[in-house]
């Protein structure tokens, strides 16, 4: 049996290793250099970039609240909230996607919000929407596991020890969920980094407009471009490295996948 | 002066219900209590981390119920302690020192002060995670006394610690409360911590303060049963009271009667504490009223004391040391006299509730 099993872990890895790296070293190097240089790629680099800083930026001043709120109080509809907060996680994007689509597009208060100027419907501003609907349970989740583990008597001491109560969580219990928050930092902005499907569905695909890494992976290979499709897919390769190691630097005891 | 005035608050299964109590200043108080009696929601709430349901708080003449707990002065000490992890031991006492804005130059005197009174001087630079149980103590007594509190609230502290440091411990408290002038309130159920330094004591149970006083009072005279059992004073007998003369004579539902002296009557509970029975092998001319004749069913090791149960007709519980009972030849089976006087005898009457 140990030798069944060792054979098979060795041949898993072989084949994942073998699959990744045949995609990284398919163009030859220069090749690979003009594609990064291409003014499509560089376009999706910065776009990708900022849209999924300003998504992650956004699920962190949300998720925060909010996973204290789920963590320590007890209000009215909790079980409620945690289940619908949890639904995203499991719902495929381009289902949320869609949703975002149809709330957006047909519904009055969707229509009311585009009047008054919030453009999200096939625009670079929808990117970030969508990554945000999609990414914020997986903070919230780390960040509510991250502080229940933490016994709300250190921020009682705290108090006694002149603090307000804002002052003894920004004090001690944000201090001391530390790990949590760096672990759903690096995981938000990673997968806001490859979201595909629900990003499609609400800012469309659009050359030079909404596209993302993702999205100029997609355009490219639909037509044909292999090289430009293999330039997007490296540097997504490269993100999720970078992020493996990152989460297990930092993860201590956060459980996320 | 802390004085509580029937405080209530209920917080989950836990509740204090009509609590009023008045603490001294420079006073040594322990709140005795078995676990689930509410005692630390009740310190808790003396702290300002709970709003009460009633009730009001006062802390020298004014009143703190709703005051936030930044503002009382008062200073708590957790069984676990509480230091925060993420700081030095040092940033851990200088904490409060920040908060209250405490010029950097002036901060560094008082660190020292402290840390040489709770002798941890040698720690500062290191974090709580790498300190034993009784350097952890320190440090958070250090933290809270820094600012010095008016009054110092402490959970279980000593509950966490093995027994060696836990006698260090209260001697070390009591010296503190000494120089620092201190008020301080403790909640234990660990009777040695009431013997050794408490002032006064109030029992708890399920919410409500059972009784007050001074330790010596409380122990020699326990209100109830529950306050009896929880001392666990050795001997507690049922039985009828009725006055004879000058004497009590108590009947126990089985076995012969013996004396107290008390001016209850009716249906009573005797308590004996084990270390007022005298033991021996042949009667001996006393002034004590009670010399009762039996067998010893069983003999119990109990650190360097020896807990003889001797069958009088009731099972009667005395306290030896190890030696008196090896001099005597004591053995289950051996026929004994068991003295003890009158005065030993505390009368509690039974509330037929």
């Amino acid at each position: 049996m140990k030798r069944f099993s060792l054979i098979l872990t060795y041949l898993v890895l072989v084949g994942i290793s073998a699959v990744l790296l045949g995609l990284v070293t398919y163009s030859p190097l220069p090749d690979l250099a003009s594609s990064f240089a291409s003014p499509e790629i560089q376009f999706a680099i910065v776009l990708s970039l900022v849209t999924s800083f300003a998504s992650t930026a956004i699920c962190i001043v949300i998720a925060i609240p909010v996973a204290y709120a789920l963590a320590r109080f007890d209000f009215f509809g909790k079980r409620i909230a945690n289940l619908a907060l949890t639904l995203p996680l499991t719902l495929p994007p381009l289902v949320a996607g869609i949703a975002l689509l149809l709330f957006f597009g047909t519904t009055p208060w969707g229509k009311a919000l585009e009047q008054a100027g919030f453009m999200v419907i096939f625009t670079p501003l929808g990117i970030i929407v969508a990554e945000v609907f999609v990414n914020i349970p997986y903070m919230i989740r780390i960040l509510r596991s991250a502080f229940s583990t933490i016994n709300p008597r250190y921020e009682y001491v705290a108090k006694t020890l002149g603090c307000t109560d804002t002052g003894a969580f920004f004090r001690v219990t944000l201090p001391m969920a530390r790990s949590g928050l760096l672990a759903g930092t690096v995981i938000t902005w990673s997968k806001a980094m490859g979201e595909f499907g629900a990003v499609l569905m609400v800012a469309g695909a659009t050359t030079m407009r909404t596209e993302t890494l993702p999205i100029a992976l997609y355009l490219n290979i639909s037509t044909g471009d292999l090289d430009l499709a293999v330039a997007a897919a490296t540097i997504l390769i490269l993100i999720s490295l970078v992020t493996l190691c990152a989460v297990e630097y930092f993860d201590k005891g956060v459980n996320v996948f | 002066m802390l004085r509580i005035d029937s405080l209530s608050i209920t917080l989950g299964e836990f509740s204090v219900r009509d609590v009023s109590l008045e603490i001294q200043p420079n006073e040594y108080f322990i709140i005795l209590g078995p676990t689930g009696a509410g005692k630390t929601v009740l310190l808790e709430t003396i702290a300002g981390i709970h709003t009460p349901d009633s009730g009001k708080i006062f802390l020298c003449n004014r009143e703190i119920t709703s005051i936030e707990p930044r503002l009382r002065n008062i200073g708590m000490v957790y069984q676990d302690y509480m230091l925060f992890p993420h700081l030095t031991v040092q940033q851990n006492i200088t904490f409060g020192l920040n908060q209250r804005e405490v010029p950097k130059d002036e901060q560094s005197t008082m660190v020292d002060e402290i840390c040489a009174l709770l002798e941890i001087t040698h720690l500062v630079g290191r974090y709580p995670g790498s300190l034993s149980g009784g350097e952890q103590q320190r440090v958070a007594l250090a933290r809270a006394l820094v600012l010095k509190p008016e009054v110092l609230l402490l959970d279980e502290p000593m509950s966490a610690l093995d027994r060696r440091t836990r006698e260090r411990m209260r001697t070390e408290l009591s010296r503190i409360r000494k120089l620092t002038g201190t008020t301080i309130v403790q909640i234990t159920h660990h009777f040695d911590d009431v013997f050794a330094i408490a002032d006064r004591i109030a029992i708890m149970r399920e919410g409500r303060i059972v009784q007050v006083g001074e330790t010596a009072e409380v122990f020699l005279h326990p209100a109830d049963t529950f306050v009896a059992e929880f001392l666990g004073i050795g001997n507690i007998i049922r039985g009828t009271s009725s006055r004879a003369g000058y004497v009590t004579v108590i009947t126990p539902e089985t076995g012969p009667v013996f004396y107290a002296s008390s001016r209850v009557s009716g249906d009573v509970v005797a308590a004996l504490h084990a270390e007022d029975v005298i033991v021996s092998v042949a009667p001996f001319a006393s002034s004590a009223r009670n010399c009762l004749y039996g067998t010893v069913l069983e003999i119990i090791a109990f650190g360097s004391t020896i807990r003889v149960i001797i069958d009088v007709g009731f099972p009667l519980t005395a306290l030896l040391t190890r030696e008196s009972c090896h001099e005597l030849h004591i053995e289950p089976g051996s026929r004994v006299y068991a003295t003890f006087k009158a005065t030993a005898v505390h009368v509690i009457p039974v509330n037929l509730e």
